[in-house]
Parts: structure tokens; sequence; C-alpha cells
């Protein structure tokens, strides 16, 4: 039988704030009335009053008497601890540089990378009315080519009319507006000539986003079809220092010159907003604007839309749904009966994303949305450095931890406790990573520049995020101080005192730090082979023979009217440079390389083909060198021939293409266009693609007019030559901008992306390297001390220096060598996934695993090598002599 | 050092402790309150008070003998000093002194 005892956790709960002293007494009269309660009550009551009594004893009186002087002696160790730590460090200078440049590096890493992040998910964040804003999306099914899988695609440009449907019928929408980008016009001003970007966007534009506006009216912004509002480095572009309301420019819209006003002048898109706009003006201004109202399978524009704060988006989504009923339903019944597609099938539907997931969504295709799978791989690579950092500290204070186990010994003789002295080497570790944070935050701010070139970020040091970096930088410093400090403190921390400072076993066995250096140049090796397949990969794609000419050529937008007059245009200034020998030949197609294409699909024999088709004139084949197999190049008058290329040979399955007609468009009076002639496979497309069906036509019905003009340049004088191109160009056409990129340069702008990862991995494996042979440097070093009692002995017995420098290197070999075994699998894995982006692609053969793993032995032999010179040089007299 | 002063409750307590002699520790006072004067004081009041005049140096303090009760655990005993007894006598007289100035027709009065 137990006596009724009162809660002990009140007891334990007392005796943590009372005095000591005074703690007993009091307990004792608790206890007291307790039994004395117990005699007239019951023992839940009694506990309860207990429980209360002692609460009561909760009260400054009490609190107040408590005197630290216990964690006063503590506070002495303290200021001891830091002592010896600066001590520690400044005693051996090398190991400390070695540290802290390694962990320096792994923070400034971690903390860019944490910069990236935070502006990822600033994206879009700074609407006020972020909630309720969605944009709206089509999920429609592929008739054309269906995958299994997942027989939709997604796309967010929609019809013109579904803007005025949406907000006359569905009353939970507020504010609705269209945001299209359509790229850059020519600007009038004076007698000045810009090319400028255009967005068409709805007044409601100016209520529903939170873009601050400068001047003008927000109001009376796109209240008229006249009106445009300027961003503001365009105004200062534009106008300088005048003041832009009011005044009147002229927009080259499709070759119609449009008289606009400036009713406004509005901040720059943020560089974290996914809408990122030019001069905005209305819709209504294109070109078949009301014609496109009411066509409902006619995809033009994106729309954002506000919903009312307290409707949700699964009520509008089902209003949606009666909008897709009401105009597209007769034509996608008929659709659905034409391909045989299954009755229950889902054709088409709306759907809507928050603004605030639209720049991580994958799915859809928009300006600026970015794959978080980049995330991933920058974090990763951040956590690889600071691991190899790490890792050099763990290793290097366990090899040197030999002479720290007398210090140990004599602590733990005069009173420190385990805990002590895991406070002790703590505190050595975290003053350590806080200076190499200082180091960080410098280093920061010199990368912060090329890093914001790399990742295509505007992140600028201000207030906040100084403080950001701070915060976060210290918080990296404490986990890696703590991380890093707590295997070799509580290694020291559990020698024996006794066998210590009797001098048994003095030589501590720290055979963990094999593992970490395997580890830690697993890691380095993954980056140095993942690194040099990156850069075989853009060696090959950049020296690759395409199939045409991309050297010289210039491309130029000729920016003229949409029609007859853009091919007639081409052709006047082909004559106008004529004349020159600087200019070998000038020729026009509807988009040139890396510019936009046009797929065209179309049905054979109750077959659904597809092909890429551009539209060019004669001087197209010849000006780029395209090599023809078969048959001739176009003569003027060839409008309805074609000259196809070997894909598509042999897609159709010809025998003998030059007595083939290709009925592309579907005419069934006619065979079709005749083929003339058939080229050599080339890249018309990235290198990501493969080589698709594609032909080549005369013809403007259907295709489009010669927008872009390739002129090849003859001579080297290339300034010269441009200036031909200009004085020509200004002449013919004053008031459009002479707007023109190389070939060659767009074309490589294709692999921008990859060109990017490959130097950030350059750079990533170079600061690995750099910090596992600054920690392999130390661990030799700290090795050699160990064993100079061993090399003299082995000397003096009649070693070889030889024999001396193969002992000392060869563990670091072996080392290196079984690193490279654990690296070449995983680079390997994560190298085939990297290139299954490309079509061509460089096949990973094991000279690469070869190569990586010399570079890999080489540099840690050099590395090694000046410890174990130094150690064999060293006369064994000298270090014999003592004992 | 300027005059003590005390207050109601720590006069009150002060008394008790001078009561008890020997036997006066927390519980004690409680109990002597209670059954003196019926009223309920609550014991953290007590012990504030008892250590508050230990620092003014009224009543001093030792530790009794252990005992099976309490859950073994010893008593804190109080003990009131000279200083504490004079002060008691200072206070009792200046009251006195002032009782006798207040009229006599008060107390017709009511």
């Amino acid at each position: 039988m137990n006596t009724p005892q009162p809660p002990s956790w009140a007891i334990r709960f007392l005796e943590k704030f009372c005095p000591p002293s005074l703690a007993e007494s009091i307990l004792g009269d608790l206890y007291e009335e307790f039994e004395d309660d117990l005699s007239f009550c019951s023992e839940a009551k009694a506990r309860r009053r207990f429980v209360w009594n002692v609460f009561r004893f909760f009260r400054p009186g009490i609190l107040l008497r408590n005197h630290y002087s216990y964690t006063l002696f503590n506070n002495n160790m303290w200021s001891n601890y830091f002592k010896i730590a600066g001590r520690n460090l400044l005693k051996r200078k090398m190991y400390s540089t070695i540290n802290a440049v390694g962990l320096s590096i792994g923070i400034a890493f971690c903390i860019l990378i944490f910069l990236f992040i935070r502006d990822e998910k600033s994206f879009d964040t700074f609407h006020k009315n972020k909630e309720s804003i969605f944009r709206v999306e089509e999920k429609a099914y592929d008739v054309w080519e269906p995958d299994p899988e997942n027989p939709y695609y997604y796309s967010a440009w929609l019809q013109a009319g579904l803007r005025n449907a949406v907000l006359d019928e569905i009353p939970q929408v507020d504010y609705a507006t269209s945001f299209s980008n359509y790229g850059e016009v020519a600007i009038n001003y004076k007698d000045q000539v810009f090319s400028e970007n255009l967005t068409f966007v709805d007044q409601d534009f100016f209520s529903m986003f939170s873009f601050s506006s400068i001047s003008g009216d927000q109001n009376q912004y796109l209240t008229e079809l006249h009106h445009a509002v300027i961003p503001e480095s365009y105004a200062q572009r534009i106008f300088g220092e005048e003041d832009p309301l009011d005044k009147i420019i002229t927009i080259v819209l499709n070759g119609e010159k449009k008289n606009m006003t400036v009713s406004g002048v509005i901040e720059d898109a943020p560089t974290n907003s996914s809408l990122d706009y030019g001069i905005l003006i209305l819709p209504s201004n294109r070109s078949h604007y009301v014609m496109n109202l009411d066509k409902w399978y006619n995809f033009n524009t994106p729309l954002f839309i506000q919903l009312q704060e307290n409707s949700g988006p699964e009520e509008v989504q089902a209003q949606l749904s009666t909008i897709v009923d009401k105009y597209m339903g007769e034509s996608l019944a008929k659709r659905k009966l034409e391909y045989n597609i299954p009755d229950e099938t889902v054709m088409f539907e709306y759907q809507l994303t928050n603004i605030e997931d639209i720049h991580l969504d994958t799915t859809i295709s928009w300006t600026r949305s970015s794959d978080p799978k980049f995330t991933y791989i920058l974090g990763g690579i951040a956590l690889f450095i600071l691991i190899i950092a790490c890792i050099n500290y763990v290793s290097l204070a366990l090899t040197s931890s030999a002479g720290r186990s007398l210090e140990v010994g004599i602590r733990k003789a005069i009173g420190a406790n385990r805990n002590q002295l895991l406070t002790q080497f703590s505190v050595e570790a975290i003053v350590l990573a806080l200076l190499s944070l200082i180091l960080a935050l410098a280093l920061v701010s010199v990368f912060l520049p090329s890093f914001n070139a790399f990742t295509d970020k505007n992140i600028r040091i201000d207030g906040m995020t100084a403080l950001f970096m701070i915060g976060t930088g210290l918080g990296i410093t404490m986990i890696i101080g703590l991380l890093s400090g707590s295997y070799p403190s509580l290694f020291l921390s559990g020698l024996n005192p006794i066998k210590v400072l009797k001098r048994i076993g003095t030589r501590v066995n720290a055979g963990f730090t094999k593992p970490l250096v395997v580890i830690q140049y697993g890691l380095s090796g993954i980056l140095i082979i993942s690194s040099i397949i990156m850069l075989k990969q853009m060696n090959f794609i950049t020296t690759r023979d395409l199939g045409y000419n991309q050297d010289q050529v210039v491309v130029v937008h000729t920016n003229q009217k949409f029609d007859e007059s853009a091919n007639r245009f081409i052709e006047q200034f082909r004559q106008k440079v004529a004349p020159y020998g600087e200019i070998e030949s000038v020729t026009g197609t509807t988009s040139s390389f890396n510019n936009g294409y046009s797929l065209n699909g179309y049905m054979i024999d109750g077959e659904q083909k597809s092909a890429y088709v551009y539209a060019v004139d004669p001087y197209y084949i010849p000006s780029l060198n395209i090599q023809l197999l078969q048959g001739t190049n176009f003569t003027a008058s060839d409008s309805n021939a074609l000259i196809v290329n070997e894909a598509l040979v042999k897609d159709m399955g010809w025998e003998n293409p030059l007595e083939e007609f290709l009925n592309w468009r579907e005419d069934s009076l006619s065979a079709g266009a005749r083929i003339i002639g058939v080229v050599k496979d080339y890249h018309f497309l990235s290198l990501e693609q493969k080589i698709e069906p594609m032909f080549l036509t005369l013809s403007s019905d259907d295709t489009g007019y010669l927008t872009t003009m390739l002129v090849r340049i003859a001579s080297d004088n290339i300034p010269e030559a441009m200036e031909i191109l200009r004085t020509s160009w200004v002449e013919l056409a004053p008031d459009k901008p002479f707007d023109y990129s190389f070939l060659n340069e767009d074309v490589a702008r294709q692999y921008e992306q990859y060109d990017r990862w490959t130097s950030i991995m350059t750079l990533s494996t170079f600061f690995a390297i750099l910090i596992s042979c600054l920690g392999l440097f130390g661990l030799a070093g700290i090795n050699a001390v160990n064993r100079t009692k061993e090399i003299g002995i082995r000397k003096v017995m009649g070693a070889e220096i030889w024999n001396i420098f193969m002992l000392m290197n060869r563990q670091f070999i072996l080392l290196v060598v079984i690193s490279f075994i654990f690296a070449a699998p995983l680079s390997w894995w994560l190298m085939t996934q990297w290139l299954e982006g490309f079509t061509y692609s460089v096949t990973i053969g094991w000279d690469v695993f070869v190569l990586s793993c010399v570079i890999g032995l080489i540099v840690a032999l050099l590395t090694v090598s000046y410890h174990s010179i130094k150690a064999t040089r060293i006369n064994p007299a000298d270090t014999l002599k003592c004992e | 050092m300027g005059k003590t002063y005390l207050g109601e409750f720590e006069e009150l307590v002060l008394t008790m402790v001078g009561i008890l002699g020997d036997e006066g520790y927390g519980n004690a006072i409680v109990g002597e309150i209670l059954s003196r004067m019926e009223r309920q004081v609550n014991l953290s009041a007590v012990h504030v008070t008892l250590y508050r005049l230990e620092d003014k140096g009224l009543v001093k303090s030792e530790m009794g003998g252990a005992t099976a009760k309490r859950g073994g655990r010893r008593k804190r005993y109080f003990k009131i000093t000279n200083a504490g007894l004079s002060l008691l006598h200072d206070l009792q007289e200046n009251r006195m002194k002032l009782w006798e100035l207040l009229p006599e027709v008060k107390f017709s009065a009511t």
C-alpha cells in the first residue's frame, strides 16, 4: 500500500525555482500541510491544493532570493574557453587558415543559395490582392499526337472573347485583364526611332496588380484606344528629361502607324514579377481584334482574373465549364466525332492557377517561370561544398588531437566534467565558424554580381537583405560549428585522463578520418567527372556541323507591314546592297534559326502527318550553303514547288521523291505541291531535338511573309559591312530601327542555359577541389609530423628517399582511388539524366572516368608530396637525438 | 541606519514568532494566526515575510532535526532576536502614547 503522495512534478518544479537553501523547509511545510489536508478532504483535492500552494511560492519574494553563484563560476569558464580557442587558432595558423578558407567558401555558397531561394519565393508576392488573382488556363485533349499517359496539353493562351464572357457571365469575377506580350515594335518620337517591347492589357490590369504608378491618373490610364502607359525606364530612354505625360508617340504595329498618347508612367516590371511588361496599350489595338472576339478556336492571349474576396476558385471553375459548353460545345462535339474520341473523354477545360504559383509551375510555359529543379541542383552543390569544408575541420581536428589530449587530461584531473569539455570544443568550432562567416560575407558581396549574371536575377544587398544574410549566415554558422565541432569534442572529451597523463597510448587512433576523406574526395570526384562530361557535351554541341554555314550571317528583322510588301522590301534591299562586294548575298525567310518556327499538320491517305515549314526565297539554299542532294533549287516562278529534307522523304517512305507531290494544304482538287529537290538534313531547330520532317516553299500563302532577312557578309571587315547595311537600311526604311543579330550568336543562345550550368559546375568543382586539397594538405602535414621518428629510424636503417616518399603517399593515393570508385557510378547516373535533355549527345566512355581519376590523383599527389618530401629530407639525427 | 518600519502583516508574523518561542516554523505560524486571530493566511506569504524579517535582522533561523513526518524534510525554526523584540516593544509603546492622545469624546459618541 502506498501512502498518498503529492505530485512529484510539482516538487521538482519547486526545487527548480526555489533557492536550494530554502527548498527543504518549504517543501517540508507544504508536505505537512498536504498531510493535514488528507485528514479532512479527498486525496485528489489535497493534491490540487498542494500544486496550488507550490504555485503560490512562485513569487518574487522567493525567486529573487536565488543567488546565481554557481553560474558565475561557469561564466569564468566561458571566458576561458574563448581565450583558449583564440590561442589555439593563433598557435596553428596553417590549420586555422585552411579551415577558415574552406568553411567561408562553403558558407558563402549557402548564403547565395538562400538568397536565390528567397528571391524565387518572393515572386508575385507583392500584389495586394494576390490571394484572389488567378491565371486562366486551358487543358485541351491533344487530338493530333495523344500521349497515352496524359493526352492533354496545357497552355495559358486563350481566346480573345473569353474576357468578356467571364466578366458578363460569372458574377464572382471582379476584374479581368488580358496580358499578352507582343515583342518588340518600332516606336517613333519626334525624329528618333526606338525598338521597345509592347504588351496588351486592359484597364483592369491597374486595379488588379500592385505595380506602382509614377505619374498620371491610374483610373484613366487605358480608358481610350489611343492611350499608352509606359514603364519608367522606357520613359527615360524615349523622353529623356522631358515630362512624358500627354506626349504623342508613334507605334508601328504590323506595319501600321498608330499615334498614341502617353497617359501615364508606371514602375518597371519588378524582377520578381511573373508579369514582365513593356509599353502597355489596349488589346483592341491588335489587328483583327474584333474579328477574333467570337472566334473560339483562335487562342491568342493569356487572361488574368480577380475573384470577389469571399469566393473560391472552385465555384468559378464550375461556371467556366458552362462557358466552354456555351461557346465551344458544338465544335468540340464535332471534333470528337471526327477523330473517334471516346464519349466520356473531356475535350476541353479551363483551370485556374493562383498568381503566386505561376513562377514555379512547369506544366505551362511562361516567361520567367523557372523549374524548381534548378534550386535543388544549386542547393545540392552548396551542400556538397559545405560538407567537404566541414569534413576538413573534423579530420584536421581529429588528427591533431594528440596535441590536445594532454590538455584534456589536465582539465579532467582538475574537475572538468564531460559536458564542460564538450562545450569547450564546440566553442572552438563556433569561434572558427564565426571568423569564416565574416570572410564569407565579404565573399558574397564580391561574388553577388557574377551570381546574378549566372542566375539571371537582380539580387541587391539592401537593408533587409543584409539582415537576412547575416541571419541565415549566423544560423548556418551555428549549425556548422555544432556539427563539425561535435565529433572531435565527443572524441576528445572521452579520453581517459589517467592514460593520457601517464603517456600511455598518446598516439590517438583517429581511424575515422579515413572514411571522411573518402566522402570528401568522393564528392569532389562527382563534381570533377560531371564537369568534364558537361564540358565535353558543350564542346560537342558548339563544334557540331549543323548542315548549314552559320558564320558571318547577319539576321535583320524587317519590321515591315505583314503583306506582299514585306517580300518586296527584301528584294529592294538586295538590290540596294548588290553593288557592294562586302555583302555576299541577301535572303529572306519567315523565321530565322532559334527564332520561332511553324509546324504544319495535314492528313495524307488517312494518316496524320506534320512537318515544319519555312517560306523562303530562291537565294536561301545557296546563301546558307545548304547541301542539295537531289533535284534543283527554286527558280523565281516555282510558287507551287517544295524542297524537302531527308527526314520528310523517310517519313513519307518515298523511293523517288522527285516524282512525288505533297498535298500539305489538303486540297482535294489537286495532287498538291511538286517536290523539286531534297536537301541534306540540317539542324533548323536546337540540337535538343532531332531533325524532323521539314520543307521549304516560295509561296507565302498559309506560311506567312518573309519577315526576316539573312545577310551573308563576304569580307572579314565586319564593321565596314555593317555600316553599308545600316546606311542602306536608313535610306530604305528611315522610320524602322535597324535591329540585327549574328546568326551564330543566335544559335549559341539556344544553349545558353547549358553553358551557364557548365560554368557553375566548373566553378564549384574548382572550389570543391580547392577545399579538399587544403584538407588533404593539412592531413598530410599532421601525418608527416606524427611519423617523424619512424621516418628517422627508417632512414638510419637504410631506407631510400624514394621508399619513404612512397610510404608517405601510399595511403592517400589509395583513399583517392577508393573515393573515385564510389564517385564514378553516382556521377554516371547523374550525367545520364542530364544528357537525356539532348537528342545529340556525347557517349560517356571509360576515358572520362580515367581522365578525372588521373586529375584527382595528380592534384592529390601534388598536395601531399610537399609534406612527404619535407619529411624525407629531414636529417634523422635531428629527429632522433632527443629522448 | 534608518529606522526600521514594519508592515501590518510583518508585525503580525513577528509577534507570532515571539509567541511561539522555540516552536516557530512556517506551518506553526499559519496555525497560530488561524487559532488566535481566526485569520486564514497563505503559507507562501508567511515564508516570504519570515525571510524578509530575517534580512532585517528581526528574526534568526536554524534548521531542526529530521523527522519521519514531512517526507523526512527538516524544519526551519525561526526565533525572534533582541532587535526584533525591542522593535515590537517600541511599536507597542508608541502606539500607547498615541492611544492616550485620543479624546474620550469619540468613544461616547459611538
